[in-house]
């Protein structure tokens, strides 16, 4: 335990030569930072009297996206869903929708008014994500913050202090203190003088201590930062009690919690106001009328100077000629449809596994958790359910809806449940952090996304290993990003390096887009 | 104050009364099997779900009222079995009656071939045991009570008789012919004498 940071730690710190991360030098890489860019504006050539239709394969954001820009510079658009709704997973649910889970389908019971809604699907757009909210603009869609982080929110864990709930600043302000002060300690052992200027290490204590709130003596004895136990405002403050460094190391919440607000999920996050398939239907205003509902794709042969794309509706079977093709149905539901894909492109959309993601919502009665001082925001509980998500939007009205749980890496836990039993697991998890919840929640709605009709799945998974891309792989994405015979192109966010983001599908659209414009010039 | 907020709560409910009223709920049925079966029922390989046309009505409707009645598809380490019975829960009769019709329209085309590492002659004499129920070409026998193996997907078959093997398919009492199933599968012995019939299979044609 009192090892000391070596010397030759801080050399390597300071060099960014330890870590594989290459240090960023004034005048170098940090001149040629590309973060100023715009999001890609679509310059597409005006489509000519020859190749100018164009069948779009499912009406995700990235067919429509694809319909939108080329309707723009006069292709003629078909698009072909199979659902009867447009958006895929982007799936906002509210009174009286149908939830088309395979095996559990049921209608959504929440109350018909504008704020209570239930994103199942995509919920959060990171304001980095420039191309999708360059679209928000153009189509006048009104945005709203997100939040994603709450420090008034709670954190539960069996584990920790017996499963009570602590609030998540508790927990992160005693844990930031003790890190502190472990790292003050160890760079105050007199190792700082080489590798440091005296000013280089004043500025770090500096940091320490401010990171972890310490005292003079570098030392955390709790802080105000948790809030205040009673008083603050007219009485002082009287300071909460520290929770013990060896009880807070009972969890292992903290990784989630100290990475939950970074990244992507990093503020400031975004949503559309009134639900995010407001975005769809931003799209659907311009194109919707090109949509033809409950038509399923049945076979996609690729023609020397075309696409005949076979499809089911009403009961019987049409043909769709175009010139070109974009098709973004899911990869593991296109190998089940008839082709004549070269092999190598389905050797690619065979080796994608799909992701299994799981979300519930409830309705509440009431507001509870503005009378705890919970404003939107996560609270995370170590229990299947994991999550349960604050509204950031219908403040201080009388009800709202509750994310109830969220699982994002393997659903297959509640997936596997029947709707009541996923029910009674998401009512007893909660109730550990609100003991009155089941009294407080109704109307519940359940999303197995592996089992949503024509979805069967959450996003694309290209990576097996966690280390990172191998190159066969790399391969493989490179070769469904290609179009075949330059008129058939495979699109969503399963045809790029970042799936799960709306931002990957709108991009693979537009990379798509300019390709076969390319080839048209050429 | 309260007067006014009351005022408009009211309001706010009686148009939401009217506005479900109006509103019209999304029609399902239970024609849903193509999502995960494929075009046509002709199989998809990457949800693990089996070719359908050409099934045997008979057979398929055992398998689905097994789903139903819990009899396939409850093992943990059944996977794709699991993944299905949900599916079949809440069929009603009428619903199986129309599947079996639905599926019974689709085009028997034989699955392609895909396992590889198989030696079909060894295959071949593995086979015996099955003929005896299954047939000679693997055509099925319905007065048995077997279903046709030529021009199912390799990948399901490989699945399923492990499953047998292992005790994941076929263990529920009620399900007698699963047991046989269980009894006949050890004649294969282990996992490569799943290839090896499979892979002989493979080259009868129906
Ligand atoms: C639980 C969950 C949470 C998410 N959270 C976020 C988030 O916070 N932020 C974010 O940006 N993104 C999020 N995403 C990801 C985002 O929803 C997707 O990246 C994006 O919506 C994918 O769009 P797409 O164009 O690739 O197609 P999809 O939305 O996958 O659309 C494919 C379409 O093809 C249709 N189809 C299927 N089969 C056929 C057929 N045979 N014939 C015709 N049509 C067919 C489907 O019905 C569907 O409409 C989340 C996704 C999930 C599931």
């Amino acid at each position: 335990m009192s090892k000391q940071v070596t010397r030759r730690e801080f050399l390597n710190l300071l060099s960014a030569a330890g870590g594989t991360a290459a240090a960023l030098k004034a005048g170098s890489a940090l001149g040629l930072l590309p973060h100023t860019a715009q999001a890609a504006s679509m310059d597409l050539l005006a489509a000519g009297a020859a190749n100018r239709k164009v069948a779009i394969l499912g009406a995700g954001i990235s067919g429509l996206t694809v319909a939108y820009e080329l309707s723009k510079v006069g292709y003629e658009c078909t698009i072909l869903e199979s659902s009867h709704r447009p958006g895929g997973r982007i799936f906002t649910v509210r009174h009286g929708d149908l939830i088309d889970e395979i095996g559990n389908r049921h209608y959504c019971e929440f109350d018909d008014e504008p704020h209570m809604y239930f994103n199942a699907g995509a919920a959060r757009i990171p304001s980095t994500h420039r191309n999708l909210l360059a679209y928000c603009k153009e189509l006048n869609i009104d945005l709203e913050i997100f939040i994603n982080e709450n420090k008034t929110s709670y954190v539960q864990d069996p584990a920790l202090l017996g499963g009570k709930p602590i609030r998540n600043i508790d927990y992160t302000t005693h844990s930031r203190g003790f890190l502190a002060e472990l790292l003050a300690k160890s760079l105050n052992a007199g190792e700082m003088d080489q590798p440091f200027t005296d000013q280089e290490a004043e500025t770090l204590m500096g940091m320490v201590r401010s990171f972890g709130s310490l005292d003079e003596d570098d030392l955390y004895k709790g802080s105000f930062r948790a809030g205040y136990a009673a008083g603050g405002f007219l009485e002082h403050g009287v300071q909460k009690d520290i929770i013990a460094f060896r009880d807070l190391l009972q969890t292992q919440m903290g990784r989630q919690l100290l990475s939950a607000n970074e990244g992507d999920t990093g503020p400031i996050l975004l949503q559309a106001v009134g639900g995010m398939d407001k975005i769809t239907e931003g799209f659907t205003k311009h194109v919707g009328h090109q949509i033809r509902y409950r038509s399923m794709v049945n076979s996609v042969e690729v023609k020397e100077d075309g696409v005949d794309i076979s499809y089911d509706q009403d009961g019987s079977r049409h043909l769709l000629q175009a010139d070109f093709c974009f098709n973004c149905i899911p990869s593991h539901l296109m190998t089940g449809i008839s082709n004549n894909f070269p092999s190598q492109y389905v050797d690619a959309l065979k080796y994608i596994r799909r992701g299994n993601a799981y979300k519930a919502a409830f309705q509440a009665k009431e507001r509870f958790w503005e009378k705890d001082d919970i404003y939107g925001g996560i609270s995370w509980m170590n229990n299947p359910s994991n999550q349960i998500w604050y509204p950031s939007s219908g403040i201080h009205k009388e009800k709202g809806i509750l994310l109830a749980a969220y699982d994002f890496g393997d659903g297959s836990f509640h997936t596997a449940m029947t709707h009541e039993e996923r029910i009674e697991a998401h009512l007893s998890d909660g109730e550990k952090i609100h003991p009155n919840y089941r009294n407080q929640v109704e109307k519940p709605i359940t999303v197995a996304w592996h089992r949503m009709n024509h979805m069967l799945g959450c996003s694309a998974r290209w990576q097996r290993n966690p280390s990172g891309w191998t190159h066969e792989e790399e391969e493989l994405y490179r070769a469904l990003q290609q179009p075949v015979n330059g008129r058939h192109y495979m699109i969503g966010d399963q045809v790029s390096m970042h799936s799960a983001w709306q931002e990957s599908a709108v991009m693979s659209a537009q990379w798509a887009m300019t390709d076969m414009d390319r080839r048209l010039r050429a | 104050m309260l007067k006014s907020f009351l005022a408009f709560s009211l309001c706010i409910t009686c148009m939401g009364g009217v506005y479900a009223a109006e509103t019209e709920r999304e029609p399902f049925d239970d024609r849903y099997c193509t999502t995960c079966h494929g075009a046509d029922g002709r199989g998809n390989e990457g949800v693990q779900a089996p070719r359908l046309a050409g099934m045997e009505p008979w057979y398929l409707r055992r398998q689905l009222e097994n789903f139903r009645a819990d009899r396939r598809g409850v093992h943990p380490q059944d996977r794709e079995g699991i993944a299905m019975r949900p599916m079949a829960t809440k069929l009603s009769d009428e619903s199986i009656d129309d599947i079996i019709d639905w599926v019974g329209s689709w085009e028997y085309v034989p699955a392609e071939a895909t396992i590889e590492g198989g030696d079909p002659a060894r295959g071949r004499g593995l086979y015996g045991g099955c003929a005896v129920c299954h047939g000679d070409s693997a055509q099925g026998n319905e007065s048995l009570g077997a279903p046709a193996l030529a021009g199912q997907n390799d990948w399901y078959l490989v699945t399923q008789l492990k499953n047998f093997m292992a005790g994941y398919r076929g263990a529920h009492p009620d399900d007698t012919y699963g047991a046989q199933m269980r009894t006949m599968v050890n004649t294969l012995r282990n996992e490569a004498g799943i290839i090896n019939v499979v892979s002989y299979i493979n080259t009868l044609s129906r």
